[in-house]
């Protein structure tokens, strides 16, 4: 397949997609700006920043990381976050011993309220079908190196439940505040195919 | 796809971008308008995979979010089937898309994003936490949340997550029914591996389960 006709494809899905918009909007369904607004809210409000601050709390606040493993959307949505593919919220700790991956092998479930919307790799049918089989590979290819003695608990989010892992807090970041550790935390840290960052990293 | 070989590496040029062109979140927004508004037919997500197999690996991400909501507006009945290409023409003609603007509702819209619920509690469960369950041999005709990978594998329920409608049977309208964290052995699952053995959980309907 050339490059070409790649670039004629995309144009053609581009130009039905305007064009399913046109449809909606002349029948008077939706409103351009609904459009406009929700692809903004997707890209600009919702994102890892938000996922890390809940990290940085758990990091912080023992009672808040407790409330997180209770009730993981009731904490979350102390912090204002919540909403579509985030109703409810099993959050998972990475320790010494124990490193959690979030995978949907079935499609591309993903918390939206926390993460945003899902990089084109977590879609991908190389990751749907590698994570759960050879999740060891899956993590070499991240640049994730584990003991081998650390237990891989591989998630697979076949229902309405959504994952959040909250990264093991790096060495070296006692004294800093807040924000300075959610700054550290990252997206893959929070799907586990990352690590937080090192301070000063 | 869990386990399927072939498909090469995860990480790729590009691929740390939710989407490539601005067409494909202009879909995703349709496609979440179409569930805030209740203008289309069924789950997005068990229409896309009607699409004949090849097609559907062959096709990009919202390549497949298009065509579902294409399906499910056409299904309703909300947009008739030739509405779309009429529409492709009078853009290749030229035409001007038509423009609406609400602020007042693209507020609404955003903050209907905001709304979800948890799954509300099992108030009666067949199977309790530390109980070994097997995921049936199975072969649905349509939608299911049961991997090929799982079925006739026997794991341990380590969490009953809530009641939920059973997606099988028709998207997402079936009786409601307790939900299962389950988890399983990698071997149980996969065979031996040089990766040594790890744990794989799954979130199991309790119809797809018998006692093991």
């Amino acid at each position: 397949m050339s490059g070409d006709h790649h670039h004629d494809h995309d144009d053609e899905l581009a130009l039905r997609a305007a064009a399913l918009e046109a449809v909606l909007v002349e029948k008077g369904l939706l409103t351009t700006d609904q459009v406009d607004a929700i692809v903004e809210h997707y890209e600009r409000d919702l994102g890892p920043q938000n996922g890390a601050r809940v990290v940085a709390r758990a990091w912080v606040d023992p009672a808040y990381r407790q409330r997180l493993r209770s009730d993981g959307a009731a904490a979350i949505r102390e912090l204002g976050y919540g909403g579509f593919e985030g109703g409810t919220m099993v959050v998972v700790e990475n320790t010494p011993d124990v490193h959690n991956v979030v995978v949907c092998t079935l499609c591309s479930c993903y918390p939206w309220p926390v993460l945003g919307l899902p990089p084109s790799w977590y879609k991908s049918p190389a990751y749907r079908a590698r994570a759960v089989a050879e999740p060891r590979a899956v993590l070499r290819e991240f640049g994730v190196e584990l003991p081998a003695e650390t237990e891989i608990r591989v998630w697979d989010s076949t229902s309405e439940v959504r994952y959040l892992v909250v990264p093991q807090r790096p060495e070296g970041a006692d004294g800093l505040s807040e924000d300075e550790l959610a700054a550290l935390v990252t997206r893959d840290s929070m799907i586990g195919t990352g690590l937080a960052l090192e301070p000063g990293a | 796809m869990g386990g399927m070989h072939g498909f090469g590496a995860v990480v790729t040029p590009g691929s740390d971008r939710a989407a490539e062109h601005p067409w494909e979140l202009r879909v995703f927004a349709l496609s979440t308008l179409v569930g805030i508004h209740g203008i289309g037919a069924g789950s997005g997500r068990a229409i896309r995979e009607e699409m004949p197999p090849a097609d559907y690996l062959a096709a990009g991400y919202y390549e497949r979010w298009l065509w579902s909501t294409e399906q499910r507006l056409v299904r309703r009945g909300t947009v008739g089937e030739r509405d779309v290409d009429g529409w492709v023409e009078r853009l290749r003609r030229g035409d001007a898309a038509p423009r609406r603007e609400d602020p007042q509702a693209a507020r609404l819209a955003v903050e209907a994003t905001g709304q979800g619920s948890p799954l509300p509690q099992a108030l009666s469960a067949r199977f309790a936490v530390g109980d070994r369950a097997r995921a049936r041999r199975m072969r649905p005709a349509g939608h299911t949340r049961c991997p090929r990978y799982v079925r006739g594998v026997a794991g341990v329920v380590e969490a009953v997550r809530g009641v939920d409608a059973f997606p099988d049977i028709g998207p997402y309208e079936g009786p409601e029914e307790p939900v299962y964290a389950v988890a399983f052995a990698s071997s149980d699952l996969f065979g031996p591996s040089d990766e040594g053995e790890w744990t794989v959980l799954l979130d199991l309907f309790e119809s797809y389960l018998e006692p093991a």
